[in-house]
């Protein structure tokens, strides 16, 4: 297996991971992000699926486009976590199922996934048997609390997994419940960390030859987020359930006592503020981090009378007198639409940036449309789809989403058949015995048609 | 080298990397990343130290550079230099460090280190391997490139605060709100971590470094997960919603208030549930007597099931209000429901299934005498190990090791650069 491994001659390459191949067993939106962004990188993911257990983003409901009949293979949401993929279906119940994995596996490099923690195990799957067929493969596991410690077996979603990371209490207005995440911030970050993880293993492999098993837990990724509160808490005692946390989007509570609340300096003003137009997303921040910018502010505000008092010259004064602070600022930003805002204030030397919307990323967002953020694609089902580049450019290789998510099996034969060398009569009895498509439902006509069979009408 | 609690003596999978880091809060969390992964970062800061160094909160609330926790987490396994890179001398000893460092990772505006002579073009001369990555606001080009920003201001440009917040009934008239932590530079050192060890990689294969631009903005902006998805897919924007996803509509409540003052979240209501799932809920709360309908054979039939969300976020509010928190949260999670307790910290360090994994690392700062417990790591590398190597560096810790040691400049000279201010 070694010798037909094609990365040990030095060569050039377009893509950092050219060459790579890496076996995805993810779902729903961590694990597929992981090995989405490996697929960017340039690597060859191969996502493994089984109708009979489908994605559950291949079922969002809030995104398939009007028009688009609806299926697995019609929303938006699941385009972009599995952009630039190729999909096998393949039961790895069935033995002939396993052992076409098992066959896979011998020829990849990562194998990656996100089951509860003795799912591979109970497949035959787990590290052990990887090992044995491919020596040095990379295994990334992704459970919630990991495959190590007495609660292995403990799932989590993104948002479960922020609240017992200690991050969701980071977020709120002091008083009112937690406010948490508007989204699985985890499913996005404990994506990009299975990512990481194979790309640090992977570096790892290519200096001693090593494969290894990274044991990734998606809650602990959350706790090694919150780090100054962690210390403050064994460092100093400080509890988080304290007057004025979490301050909102200030730094320190009017009225609480000013200690550190993990947001960098202690700075006011730092807040959200409305604009013209009194919209939803109608909203602007700005952060003065000295009394020079608030000097820069109040001349930008045009010098009202009441910014001149002396009480508010200082940090002291103006964290404590925030409230009157903030509601004078307001006054004056309602006037502003938010972009304009933001405009003034930047060329004054103020830190300020509108409050942006989806819609406003996508339309509005000058910066994001100058460094092409969204890379145009064309998808079966949704036509011309945008989907999100990478947020670094690297001048001496490529870094581009490749292609379109797969349609449900879509390349099974092509991986059967041209990668793994089996016959089309191996491949067709597999149909017929459930094994590369469930019984109970006909397949798709693209895949009827990719294994050269009519399609069913 | 500190205790680490894994007796362990295999070398990290970043061994052999050598890091010049000029960066303070924007990606210094990068720096720690790979620095605790083995990689041998040395932290330029100027003559006196970087001014994260007065970020609090601080050792017993006295403000010191040397004292702030902030600057500890961020800091550790690096070592630590003091040149000043805008004199002559100092950016000669800086080139000198750079001909044999296998990244640079900095984070001055755009052009910064250039016209200082430390451009990309300038230390790659004699060093065709050397990877560079900046990571700056908005990337290097564009017509946001020169604004100045915060954590705060990138939550806002970036969308995180357009999705988080309160449902309109919980807090009237809330703010979109920016979860603290300083979660912009995370994020931004993330994606940062993934170009170099891309650019590693590259580099091993052809043996060419690269430059890497990193926008911490792109960084955040692809970090609302459905948020552009469902805008891309329908035209909707989303809403704020008190401790879950931002939707188009009114989803149903996930964090509910327990009676011993905690909250928990139950990633949806009850999470996916079916008739089979709703049945081993209702006979769990049955025990308590508490499922109220749910036992009713209705909800046998998947059809009735997909028009109760609601009802049974209800049910399930009522239950949370007559249960303690921890037995809630784990009584479910041992009937395989994903739930999480909302914890601080004070439930979090502690926490026997972390101890397991050994999460808590003991550091020792011998310079005050005493050892303090830091996070851990996220993954358990099993074939080379993550490990805390040692405390954050004091100002200039490592200038006779590194700039005398290693590079040979003289006691005499590094006197002399000491009283010219160059380090």
């Amino acid at each position: 297996m070694q010798d037909d491994h094609n990365l040990t001659t030095k060569r050039s390459k377009d893509q950092p991971l050219q060459g790579i191949r890496v076996v995805d067993f993810t779902w729903v939106r961590a694990g597929p992000w992981a090995a989405r962004w490996l697929a960017t990188l340039g690597a060859e993911v191969i996502k493994v699926e089984w109708p009979e257990n489908l994605d559950m983003l291949r079922l969002n409901r809030f995104t398939v486009p009007p028009g688009v009949e609806p299926g697995p293979n019609s929303t938006g949401q699941f385009a972009d976590t599995n952009a630039g993929k190729l999909g096998m279906t393949v039961n790895v119940r069935h033995p002939k199922g396993l052992d076409a994995i098992k066959t896979l596996i011998s020829v990849s490099d990562v194998v990656i996934e996100n089951f509860s923690s003795r799912i591979m195990q109970r497949w035959g799957l787990g590290y052990d048997e990887l090992r044995k067929l491919r020596p040095d493969v990379v295994y990334v596991s992704m459970a919630g609390f990991g495959h190590t410690g007495r609660q292995h077996y403990f799932g989590t979603m993104g948002p479960a997994a922020q609240a017992l990371s200690g991050l969701t209490h980071q977020s709120g207005l002091p008083g009112e419940p937690p406010a948490g995440w508007g989204w699985s911030y985890l499913d996005d970050t404990g994506g990009m960390y299975g990512a990481m993880c194979a790309l640090t293993a992977l570096r790892h492999r290519i200096q001693t030859g090593q494969g290894q098993h990274v044991d990734l837990s998606q809650m602990i990724t959350g706790i090694t987020l919150t780090g100054t509160a962690f210390l403050d808490k064994t460092v100093n005692g400080r509890e988080s359930r304290r007057e004025g946390y979490p301050p909102g989007n200030r730094t320190v509570w009017p009225g609480a006592p000013v200690v550190h609340n993990y947001r960098g300096h202690i700075a006011a003003p730092h807040n959200a503020y409305r604009t013209h137009g009194g919209g939803y997303n109608d909203w602007c921040v700005i952060a003065c981090l000295s009394d020079e910018e608030w000097t820069c502010l109040v001349g930008l505000m045009g010098n009202p009378e009441w910014a001149q008092d002396s009480k508010f010259k200082k940090l002291d004064g103006r964290l404590e007198y925030q409230d009157e602070m903030d509601r004078g600022i307001e006054e004056w930003t309602s006037t502003l639409v938010k972009y304009e805002l933001a405009e003034k204030c930047q060329a004054a030397g103020v830190r300020a940036m509108p409050v942006q919307s989806s819609q406003d990323r996508i339309e509005s967002d000058p910066q994001l449309r100058s460094r092409g953020m969204f890379t145009e694609v064309e998808h079966r089902m949704l036509g011309r789809w945008k989907f999100q580049s990478a947020p670094f450019r690297l001048n001496g290789a490529s870094v581009a989403v490749k292609g379109p998510p797969p349609m449900i099996g879509e390349h099974t034969a092509r991986i059967m058949i041209d990668l793994l060398g089996n016959s089309r009569d191996d491949l067709l009895a597999g149909f017929d015995q459930g094994v590369f498509w469930p019984e109970s439902t006909p397949p798709f006509d693209y895949i009827q048609e990719s294994i050269g069979r009519e399609a069913v009408i | 080298m500190t205790t680490n609690g894994t007796g362990n003596s295999l070398a990290g999978p970043l061994a052999g990397l050598r890091v010049l880091e000029l960066t303070g809060e924007t990606a210094q969390f990068c720096g720690k990343l790979m620095a605790d992964l083995g990689a041998d970062v040395v932290k330029i800061e100027p003559p006196g130290g970087q001014e994260t160094r007065n970020i609090g909160p601080f050792l017993d609330d006295q403000p010191h550079p040397e004292r702030s926790l902030n600057f500890w987490h961020y800091n550790t396994s690096k070592r630590g230099v003091t040149i000043d890179i805008t004199k002559p001398e100092g950016q000669e000893t800086f080139r000198k460090l750079a001909a044999n460092a296998g990244l640079v990772l900095e984070s001055f505006p755009p052009g910064r280190m250039a016209e200082l002579g430390l451009g990309y073009e300038h230390l790659s001369a004699g060093n065709a391997g050397l990877i560079m990555c900046s990571v700056t606001p908005f990337g290097q080009d564009g017509p946001w490139r020169d604004f100045q920003t915060s954590d705060l201001v990138h939550l806002a440009a970036g969308g995180q605060m357009a999705s988080s917040g309160y449902d309109e009934e919980d807090v009237p008239d809330a703010p979109p709100i920016a979860p603290g932590g300083g979660n912009a530079w995370h994020i931004a050192s993330n994606y940062a971590y993934m170009g170099i060890l891309a650019a590693l990689y590259h580099r091993d294969f052809t043996g060419e470094g690269q430059y890497i631009d990193v926008s911490v903005h792109e960084a955040c902006s692809l970090t609302t997960e459905g948020a552009i998805a469902i805008y891309l897919s329908t035209g909707d924007v989303v809403r704020r919603h008190t401790g879950r996803h931002a939707a188009p509509d009114m989803s149903p409540k996930i964090q509910h208030a327990t009676n011993d003052g905690g909250w928990i979240n139950t990633t949806r209501s009850g999470s996916n549930l079916t008739p089979d799932r709703i049945k081993v809920l209702a006979e769990w709360m049955d025990t308590y007597g508490l499922a109220q309908d749910l036992l009713d054979e209705k909800y046998q039939d998947p059809a009735v099931v997909a028009q109760s969300d609601q009802h049974f976020a209800a049910v399930l509010r009522n239950f949370f209000a007559n249960m303690p928190l921890v037995e809630a949260y784990e009584g479910g999670q041992e009937l395989n429901f994903p739930w999480g307790a909302v914890r601080t910290m004070g439930e979090i360090v502690g926490d026997p299934h972390l101890e397991d994994r050994e999460f808590f690392r003991s550091v020792e700062h011998p310079e005050l005498g005493r050892e303090f417990t830091y996070p851990g790591p996220a993954a358990i590398y099993n074939g080379s190990p993550w490990r805390i190597y040692r405390r954050a560096p004091l100002i200039g810790e490592h200038n006779d090791e590194i700039l005398g040691g290693e590079l040979g400049i003289s006691k005499s000279d590094l006197e002399a650069m000491k009283k010219s201010g160059a380090i």
